[in-house]
């Protein structure tokens, strides 16, 4: 018998969705109960535990609970993963989680925002695994159980933090939790429909792509088709019921230049319903393409240091904005912590809010404006992935104007309160029930003075000649870690290498050409670093394109917590899903290094045929 | 080193949390990486090599071919490669409190690729000093559910030129290190065994399975137990599995071969008064569809276990004690298997990490003579009752076989891997692995065999008598055992903990037995095993999960009740938090809490 690990959270890092599609207008609480008109009782279980406890549980001496919320979280998921043309794995899932959040204490200071140094040891988790019958009693019970041990954890975690706060010289002034108005919006089932499309054969075909490239070492395709219905009821009022759904597309592809140099490459594609996925002829081409350009990245010389102008062409704009604006959007407070480390760690993997206290000041280019809108549903009739109405704690979803003019007006904001907001706006988002913490939903950035795409690449080339420059670096593709490595040796490699950058801001490109001053011409260049790319470099950009584009990505969770593509972005099955609209973005001076240590010799037997 | 062995694949479960959290993983881990979860059963047929070759041995074959002559000639070369293919149909229904919580099936193929650098005599394997070996082998990867030979190829290609990496770079490290280090007597032997190569063809295993006649069963079974207010949960899974293994190495060894296997498990907790948590758990294990245990049978065991949880959460703590106490078979069983078995592993004679307890006590007496000890992974079942740690070959391709570790009370053999130790240069088929790890020795069926055999009557009177001839108050009869661990490493005491579930004091005056709560054994090996007085005449089985540093493999370990003049118990470790503040919501006085 192996030793008693308790699995604090065990949901959290596994599977994990919270995601977009949205149905109906919220309606903000009304006296009547939400009804859902089919055979669906986890509503009722929720709601008659939810006011035994609020109304009878207490140990006696000791503090009852301020507020119960119940979310739980009810999963149809099929996955297909395939690989030059052979299925590798082909699953359908349905589970149920729970997660049961009991605070005591009240709004101000409250058992939440504190990582102790000792977890509570209990008897059964206050998350966990719940029956998918949709049934009542099954479901009260687990409810039951979790809930009182969610009580007991809350009230040794309060007492340990009023402990450590009587030892703190200024405790934070601000408060743990924001009083919102509870909504109540219960939307039909939206049943699973895996038919629609033969996905076994689809994710073959698509892959069978990639023999033809037998430069290719090891490449995979994975179809992720997601149903989930949440669920969140409280002791304030809210009761909600809303279905989603997600479909994914996710490829990577990795092999080796001649010289050793690890290279990948990686092909996703989001959609809200698996039916609006594109064809498998526009999968097929856009495969092709990929399988085209790691062939050519294989070919191509590696790249040399630079300091200069670079251009960030539309959609690698799009996914650099979301690496570096991810961690200082939020304006929610930390959590306290009893463990000295914490600080520090936030303070090196680049967790730091750049933006928090700086309200009013300049932040982007005087023609910039940056909105942040998850009611947003498309734009130019593209689907943005990040759009809902209600947010993972149960709050409406608002449009929020970051920066206006380029001055810092707003931040994102969760039921956390920071130190600039104490009220949400809609952006507690979270995979897989995981803590809701404010994130990017449909991220715009907008300019007032925009060039069109020959214009920028002219200021580029002008620029670049200014410098005595024969020619400087253009980004057309940024990369994508989480998506495109799938052997952990090499991802562990990766991480090791950047985990010391990513403070300083170094970011990784995928598609970089050096691009001729004078004639236009373009070469491919591999290996190529960003450094120092950190936020402050977007006070002053040379040249914003009017080319704006959609970039769709599965957020980390962890985003918040790390400004590098490590952090920012997750994979369909555990990210949450989030658009950023930008243009292309003319950097007036960006570093960029090449390849650094010895690579990996080659394979010492050639490659089996494919054929 | 902390070894474990429980009845349930995945730890006896402490909370429900911990297990639900685990098996979100272990599911997870299945449907992605493909990782066995259970080991081996048999082939349905006797071993007869009628089967053909399947594409997967072929496409190995070819690979082989083509990357030894390569790798045998770079420096350091490699003399030994080996290619398995894990081929695993699992399908799951779990079920808690009335309710389903899933039903899944998941097929999955994951390769093995493991290449040894240097020679027999020393390779990268070797432990030089107490620095541990970074072992070449490593978890592998899928490969497709389909025979496509080209995509499979391309896999163990690239796996093998990776671990030809790893291994290379190890024994360029350990050929250094060896220079500087002071040999045992111990690192004298070789690190690799040489052994003849088998080529068997069995048949395959694979299940058409419909789980809806089983999700109603899951269903009924745990909504049977929620007539008892002391169960606060109740989980029931079924499983069906077939595994089938195909392996190549560059000896000439070419292996296929499966086997089905069926489990249901039940499994509740409860609480007492004072916080403790109490589980219990039965399971049955069977092969043939026909011999799934009837809703009659299971219902009998539902109210069984119940009954002894009810008792359990009443029952009065135990002090520590230490006396006479009688083992039942399931419960010495276990004991054998922590005790001696896990000592008679060949590869902890030899790492100078290891305790080595029996290393140079081959030909002394270290068991009472009355006691014979033997591990035989070749028997399928002992009466009706199918042994989990059945197979035809071991992970390194050896077949299995019968060793007979003690005759008589005297020492006589080791279970052995390819590790070779000094005096013992060859596998006797023990190298057993879980999926993604490097397989070592492992028990398969550990039997104990008894020449002074009483009756249980009998057994239990002697118990008494001792009880008395000690002048104690009472003994301990301990009835059912969830598992164990013991540490065999030399860090950590060379001392083992059994974790009975189901312990009575029996008292010499003739007083009722009384159940008791919140005993665990203890006690330090080799005193404990000459405590030994008598045995009864029936031996029964444990089937279970044994946790070491090749991963869970399922073991048997069959024993008669054993009685022991003096074993040491004490205070279980127990859970902080009380009983849940509200009453279940269904037994609820103030609100009806049930829908009808």
């Amino acid at each position: 018998m192996s030793g008693r690990t308790r699995m604090g959270r065990p949901l959290a890092l596994l599977l994990a969705l919270t995601f977009s599609g949205f149905l109906a207008k919220p309606a903000h609480a009304q006296a009547q109960r939400a009804q859902p008109g089919d055979a669906d009782h986890t509503l009722e279980a929720m709601r008659d535990e939810l006011h035994r406890s609020r109304d009878r549980l207490q140990i006696p001496g000791l503090e009852r609970p301020y507020l119960i919320e119940y979310r739980l979280l009810d999963l149809d998921m099929r996955t297909v993963s395939a690989s030059f043309g052979a299925l590798l794995s082909s699953t359908t899932s349905r589970n149920r989680f729970m997660s049961v959040e009991v605070r005591v204490g009240d709004y101000k200071l409250d058992s939440s925002n504190f990582v102790t140094d000792e977890s509570f040891r209990g008897f059964i988790g206050s998350t966990g695994q719940v029956g998918i019958d949709r049934d009542y009693n099954s479901l009260r019970q687990d409810l039951w159980l979790a809930t009182d041990q969610a009580y007991k954890e809350a009230l040794d975690t309060l007492s340990r933090k009023r402990g450590f706060l009587r030892s703190l010289a200024r405790p934070p002034g601000i408060d743990d939790l924001s009083q919102e108005k509870p909504v109540v919006l219960v939307t039909p089932h939206a049943e699973p429909d895996w038919t629609s499309r033969n996905w076994d054969e689809e994710a073959k075909a698509i892959s069978a792509v990639l023999r033809f490239f037998p430069e290719v070492y090891s490449t995979r395709v994975t179809y992720h088709l997601i149903y989930a219905t949440t669920y969140l009821m409280n002791t304030e009022g809210a009761e909600i019921r809303v279905s989603k759904s997600l479909a994914a597309i996710e490829a990577s592809l990795e092999t080796q230049a001649d010289d050793g140099m690890p290279l990948h490459h990686y092909y996703a594609t989001y959609a809200q319903r698996p039916a609006d996925l594109p064809s498998s002829d526009v999968v097929r081409k856009e495969i092709e393409r990929v399988g085209r350009e790691l062939v050519a990245l294989r070919a191509a010389p590696p790249a040399q240091d630079y300091v200069g102008p670079v251009l960030f062409e539309a959609p690698a704009a799009g996914s650099l904005l979301a690496q570096m604006l991810g961690p200082s959007l939020s304006g929610a407070r930390p959590p306290l912590s009893m463990l000295p480390m914490f600080d520090q760690i936030m303070e090196r993997m680049g967790g730091r809010s750049e933006w928090t206290g700086r309200l009013g000041t300049r932040v982007l280019p005087p023609s910039v404006t940056l909105v942040d809108d998850p009611t947003a549903k498309d734009f130019h009739g593209q689907p943005l992935l990040g759009s809902y109405s209600v947010d993972e704690e149960g709050v409406k979803a608002d449009r929020v104007v970051l920066v206006e003019n380029g001055m810092l007006h707003n931040l994102l904001m969760s039921r956390r309160p920071g130190p600039d907001f104490d009220h949400s706006n809609g952006h507690g988002r979270a995979a897989f029930l995981g803590d809701a913490r404010p994130m990017i939903s449909n991220l715009f950035l907008v300019s007032s003075e925009t060039q069109k795409p020959a214009e920028l690449r002219k200021r580029f080339f002008d620029a670049c000649r200014a410098e005595g420059r024969q020619w400087c670096l253009v980004v057309r593709e940024m990369d994508n870690p989480a998506l495109a490595i799938h052997h952990q040796e090499d991802l562990s490699e990766m991480i090791g290498g950047l985990a010391a950058g990513a403070a300083s801001g170094d970011r990784m490109p995928l598609l970089v050409y050096r691009v001729n001053a004078t004639d236009g011409h373009e070469e491919l260049v591999r290996g190529t670093r960003l450094i120092g790319l950190n936020l402050r470099t977007l006070r002053n950009l040379a040249g914003i394109g009017n080319d704006a584009s959609v970039f769709s990505f599965a957020q980390s969770q962890a985003a918040g917590f790390a400004g590098t593509a490590l952090a920012a972005f997750g994979t369909a099955q555990g990210g949450v899903p989030s658009a950023v609209v930008a243009p292309s973005l003319l950097f007036e001076e960006a570093e960029a290094r090449g390849a650094r240590g010895d690579p990996r010799r080659l394979p010492l037997v050639p490659p089996p045929p494919l054929n | 080193m902390k070894l474990s062995l429980s009845a349930q694949r995945l730890g006896s479960g402490d909370t429900r949390a911990m297990l639900r959290g685990k098996l979100v993983v272990t599911l997870l881990v299945a449907a992605v990486l493909g990782l066995a979860a259970v080991g081996y059963s048999y082939p349905q047929q006797p071993a007869k090599s009628a089967a053909s070759a399947s594409p997967i041995l072929a496409a190995m074959e070819q690979e082989l071919n083509r990357t030894m002559p390569v790798l045998s000639k770079t420096d350091p070369p490699a003399y030994f490669v080996s290619y398995t293919v894990t081929e695993v149909q699992r399908a799951e229904v779990m079920g808690s409190n009335g309710a389903l919580l899933t039903s899944q099936e998941a097929r999955s193929r994951w390769l093995e690729v493991q290449v040894r650098v240097g020679s027999y005599d020393l390779d990268d394997t070797r432990k030089v000093g107490d620095r541990q070996s970074s072992f070449s082998g490593g978890p592998g990867g899928p490969v497709p559910i389909e025979d496509d030979a080209a995509v499979l190829r391309r896999t163990i290609w690239l796996e093998t030129d990776r671990q030809y990496r790893s291994a290379a770079e190890a024994f360029i490290k350990i050929k250094t290190g060896k220079e500087v280090k002071v040999e045992t007597a111990e690192g004298q032997a070789p690190d690799f065994s040489r052994e003849t190569p088998h080529v068997y063809y069995g048949p395959r295993g694979s299940f058409q399975l419909d789980r809806r006649p089983w999700e109603e069963k899951v269903r009924l079974y745990t909504g049977a137990f929620r007539t008892s207010a002391a169960v606060l949960n109740s989980i029931v899974t079924f499983s069906a599995v077939a595994e089938n293994q195909y392996q190549v190495n560059s000896e000439g060894t070419r292996l296929q071969f499966g086997e089905l296997r069926y489990r249901l498990e039940l499994f509740i907790q409860g609480k007492a008064p004072d916080g403790m948590d109490i589980n219990r758990y039965y399971n049955f294990d069977w092969t043939n569809p026909s011999q799934a245990p009837d809703d009659k049978t299971v219902l009998e065991q539902v109210k069984t276990l119940t009954h002894e949880l009810q008792a359990l959460v009443a029952a009065p703590l135990v002090e520590p004690y230490a006396g006479p106490a009688l083992l039942t078979g399931r419960a010495a069983a276990v004991y054998f298997h922590e005790v001696f078995g896990h000592r008679a592993e060949g590869h902890r004679q030899k790492d100078i990490a290891e305790g080595q307890t029996f290393a140079r006590k081959v030909g002394e007496n270290i068991l009472p003579d009355f006691l014979s000890v033997y591990d035989d992974p070749t028997m399928k079942r002992v009466g009706s009752t199918v042994l989990l740690g059945y197979y035809p070959f071991d992970d390194e391709g050896v077949p299995a076989q019968r060793v007979e570790l003690v005759d008589h009370g005297v020492l006589r053999n080791f279970e052995m891997s390819r590790s070779p130790l000094v005096g013992f240069p060859r596998s006797n088929g023990h190298g057993r692995r879980q999926v993604g790890f490097a397989p070592v020795s492992r028990q398969g069926n550990l039997v104990v065999e008894s020449s002074r055999q009483v009756t249980d009557a009998q057994l239990r009177g002697k118990l008494i008598e001792e009880i008395k001839r000690q002048g104690k108050p009472f003994g301990l009869l301990i009835d059912d055992i969830a598992g164990g661990f013991t540490f065999t490493g030399r860090g950590q005491p060379q001392a083992f903990q059994v974790l009975p579930l189901v312990v009575y004091k029996v008292y010499a005056n003739g007083r009722p037995d009384e159940l008791v709560r919140g005993v665990d054994i203890v006690g330090t090996p080799l005193v404990s095993l000459t405590k030994i007085l008598a045995t009864s005449d029936t031996p029964e089985v444990f089937n279970g999960y044994c946790g070491a540093e090749s991963g869970s493999v399922p073991v048997a370990a069959v024993s008669p009740a054993i009685l022991i003049s003096e074993m040491e118990v004490q205070k279980k470790e127990t859970s902080t938090d009380k009983p849940p503040i509200l009453p279940r919501p269904a037994h609820d006085p103030v609100t009806k809490g049930s829908h009808p």
